[in-house]
């Protein structure tokens, strides 16, 4: 994939777009030709392709036309019904009765509601666990069920009859029986969300999917990344992507199509794999994403391409395959020697790594490239990692103030009256190192608190971390 | 100077972030003839003029230093002069990163505060975002709006003096170009008030009704939380969840690696040393009889002395730990570990974030069907 979007590249000859460039997607409504993300009531997750005439399949959740949920807005909330259709719903744990946003189809009533779980116990002091023997419907019945229709109803009705034959049902409290209930809508309920496919949900996604491949990374310690690099429409940003293209999309979202990312890669080409569900146009990709193998960032007198330019009457004699791939070439050659003239030219707006390269080797090619007061700000799923990069900054001293961050979001059960931290939560995230880039002086300096009794003698202690910073230096 | 780009040359007006240490920045608007003045040396602004920005500068007569940094979000938050409570990095950054706010989003945000968050949003948002910032206390209001104007970030940035909850968020005179279908139209709303929940009625008028709007309300108290929570519920606000962020600070630190053999042979030597003294003093006993003593006996017997302790002090001896010595993390002479250390306070609780989502459920564009 990943050089499939180096192929395209190099056989664009278009022109450069001189007009104002804009994300071509829709961000606010589900429009044909884009991705999306489908969250399902199991909390999984999915992306979709929103092609006009599709069908998308959600497992036990069901089967979709997609014309039906496009001219939505996202964040939209469904509910499958017969024949591959859909209604809008509010939400995905609204109950039964609230679901419906047009008020019809209403089987169950907030009556009926209200009488299944009106019998409920102040306590727990009745329960006595017998297991699956409590349920006297079985799987078959459920099995059966199912196979009577294919809409939410059924899912609802299964629901009713479990509770039904729940002989403890009523001894459970009313807490304990809307948990319950939630539980079987998890399972049962043929609901589904579609969300933007910004760069949370992409990354929720592969956190999901594959927590490896974003290096264990969380949305908090992406969120503080971005906001520690500074990036912004504009910028140009030295990065380092070992995520397959995920930090990369999550910085193009916040650019918004202006400004350049030359990424830094290990292999011959770059991988940019979850670019494949970004929906930039390519010739956005192209404009801002500037690959760079290491071999060319660190030996780019070498590594630069020599290409002879044929003449017009050249061209013209030329077989069409020979022509096209003589263009291939000129545009190949074009794309690497500017990349490697935009590194050496350095003043880079930032350095943002998300790898798993030893940093205290790397760093002395990197930092010169960096422009002055620029954050350089470093990503790892292992804080030893970062601690040996932060006091290889330390005595290097071109990165001034360098810190490992660490965040972690606490989610809690959000019910008033019943407000805590739910019991588990996802126990990486990673940590990130962050310094600003500095010249510091060769000589002429002498630090105060340095050699000079009097300064230690006026509380040094007040302010120890200026004191240490300036003793260190 | 702007927060929309950087630059690498200090010129006069120019904002600069003068970077004494990690919790002591101070900003300073570099004007001819001023001087700044610290613990750590006077520096003219004269001087800073034609300096690159990152450049560590000394002091008047080479005494001490700092670091001219230009101004991001970010450093500007550790920097700012406080007038409230601040909303620090770990938490904005979440909420811009969760609320996806990038360029071109449009922000509702109310009380404007110390700016903090402010300037991070309209960073973030970019020129062609539009920030709606609300602060119902006056002094506060001006200041900000001096601040936000000094800063550029007119821009894309409307601070009113309201107060939001009692008057609503519905202004008369947005500028033209900051206007979307006719009015404010808010894709994202952030409310750090003592009383969101009588705020939130007042944000049907303001926010699209085009697209889904996201909203994050920031209280330090549970009891806040549970009236916004059923303000949000009755308004109409669905997939409502409270989380809270908690963000450290590690500092790469030195520690000492002591093996037990060197324990061990440090306890030898101590205990060699305590012989040699004892027998030193027998000797000198048998000899001071009558005799004078050899005066090279002297120097040793000096040197040798059987105070265990006193030799530690002066170094002498067997001494892998340099104990008794004022030892300087990492020095050469000993061996170390890396190690991480927290930092020695760390903010343990800031606000609860309360997010939640405004769905139009409605079917707006009926024609791809």
């Amino acid at each position: 994939m990943a050089s499939v979007i180096e192929d395209k590249m190099n056989l664009d000859r278009e022109p450069e777009v001189d007009s104002l460039p804009q994300r071509e997607k829709s961000t606010t409504i589900i429009s044909p030709n884009q991705h999306a993300l489908i969250r399902l009531p199991s909390e999984g997750l999915k992306i979709i392709d929103l092609k006009p005439g599709g069908i998308i399949s959600l497992g036990k959740f069901g089967t979709f036309a997609v014309d039906g949920i496009l001219g939505y807005p996202f964040g939209q909330t469904f509910e499958i019904l017969e024949e591959l259709k859909v209604k809008p719903i509010k939400s995905m744990t609204m109950q039964a009765d609230e679901t419906s946003v047009d008020n019809e189809n209403e089987e169950l009533t907030k009556d009926d509601l209200t009488k299944m779980l009106s019998n409920s116990s102040d306590n727990n002091q009745n329960i006595i666990n017998i297991g699956s023997k409590i349920q006297k419907l079985t799987s078959e019945d459920v099995d059966k069920l199912k196979e009577s229709g294919a809409t939410s109803d059924i899912g609802q009705r299964i629901i009713e009859q479990m509770i039904a034959g729940h002989e403890g049902f009523d001894k459970k409290t009313l807490f304990s029986q809307q948990k319950y209930l939630k539980r079987k809508q998890q399972k049962f309920l043929r609901r589904f969300t579609v969300e933007y496919l910004g760069s949370s949900q992409l990354l929720q996604y592969y956190i999901e999917k594959d927590t490896q491949r974003v290096l264990d990374m969380s949305e908090e310690t992406l969120g503080l990344l971005l906001n520690y690099a500074n990036v912004r429409p504009g910028g140009k940003y030295l990065l380092i992507d070992e995520t397959g293209g995920i930090i990369l999309y999550a910085m193009m979202e916040r650019m918004n199509g202006q400004g350049t990312i030359v990424s830094a890669h290990d292999n011959e080409h770059p991988n940019h794999i979850a670019l494949r569900y970004s929906d930039y146009p390519e010739e956005m990709q192209n404009r801002m994403v500037k690959s760079i193998n290491w071999l060319q960032f660190l030996e780019p007198e070498n590594e630069k391409v020599e290409f002879e330019t044929a003449t017009e009457e050249e061209i013209e004699e030329m077989k069409h395959a020979k022509r096209a791939q003589y263009y291939r070439r000129e545009q190949r050659a074009k794309n690497i020697n500017s990349v490697i003239d935009m590194v050496m030219e350095g003043n880079f707006d930032g350095f943002i790594s998300v790898s798993t390269l030893n940093m205290p080797t790397l760093l002395p090619e990197i930092i010169p490239t960096i422009g002055g007061s620029r954050p350089v700000v470093i990503y790892s799923q292992f804080k030893e990692a970062l601690l040996e990069t932060q006091h290889h900054m330390s005595t290097d001293k071109r990165v001034l103030a360098p810190s490992i961050m660490e965040t972690r979001v606490r989610p809690h059960q959000t019910i008033p009256g019943r407000m805590h931290p739910v019991m588990c939560m996802r126990g990486f995230g990673g940590y990130i190192l962050w310094g600003t880039r500095v010249f510091p002086r060769e000589s002429g300096i002498t630090a105060v608190g340095k050699g000079s009794g009097k300064s230690k003698k006026e509380k040094p202690e007040q302010i120890p971390e200026a004191v240490s910073q300036q003793a260190s230096v | 100077m702007s927060f929309f780009e950087y630059k690498d040359i200090i010129e006069e007006g120019d904002l600069v972030l003068a970077f004494l240490g990690r919790s002591n920045i101070k900003p300073i608007t570099v004007t001819k003839g001023s001087q700044l003045n610290t613990r750590y040396g006077n520096f003219e602004h004269d001087r800073m003029i034609g300096m690159k920005y990152g450049e560590q500068m000394p002091g008047a007569k080479g005494v001490g230093f700092i670091h001219l940094l230009y101004p991001t979000p970010e450093l500007w938050t550790v920097s700012l002069p406080h007038r409230t409570q601040i909303v620090y990095t770990p938490d904005s950054s979440y909420i811009i990163q969760r609320l996806n706010v990038t360029s071109g989003t449009r922000v509702i945000e109310a009380g404007t505060g110390s700016g903090s968050f402010s300037h991070s949003f309209a960073r973030t948002i970019g020129v062609e975002g539009r920030l709606f910032t609300y602060e119902f206390h006056e002094p506060r209001y001006i200041e900000a709006k001096k601040e936000l104007e000094d800063h550029g970030l007119l821009a894309n940035t409307v601070i009113t003096h309201r107060d939001v909850c009692n008057d609503g968020f519905e202004i008369s005179n947005i500028p033209e170009d900051f206007k979307k279908d006719d009015g404010i139209c808010g894709d994202v709303v952030f409310l750090d008030l003592p009383s969101p929940w009588t705020a939130i009625p007042n944000l049907k008028s303001v926010i699209s009704h085009q697209s889904r709007v996201g909203i994050c309300c920031f209280s330090p108290c549970i009891e806040q939380v549970e009236k916004t929570v059923k303000a949000l519920e009755t308004e109409g606000w669905s997939n409502i969840e409270m989380v809270e962020v908690a963000g450290k600070r590690w500092e790469a630190r030195k520690d000492m690696v002591k093996d037990v053999k060197d324990v061990v042979k440090r306890l030898k030597d101590i205990q060699s040393r305590k012989n040699q003294g004892i027998e030193h003093r027998k000797q000198s006993k048998i000899h001071n009889v009558g005799d004078k003593r050899d005066i090279k006996e002297v120097e040793t017997a000096d040197d040798s002395s059987p105070e265990p302790t006193k030799f530690q002090n002066l170094g002498k001896g067997f001494n892998p730990f340099g104990k008794g010595l004022r030892v300087r993390e990492g020095d050469e002479q000993f061996q170390w570990r890396n190690v991480t250390k927290i930092e020695s306070e760390i903010k343990s609780h800031t606000s609860y974030l309360t997010f939640a989502y405004m769905n139009p459920n409605v079917r707006l564009n009926t024609s791809v069907e």
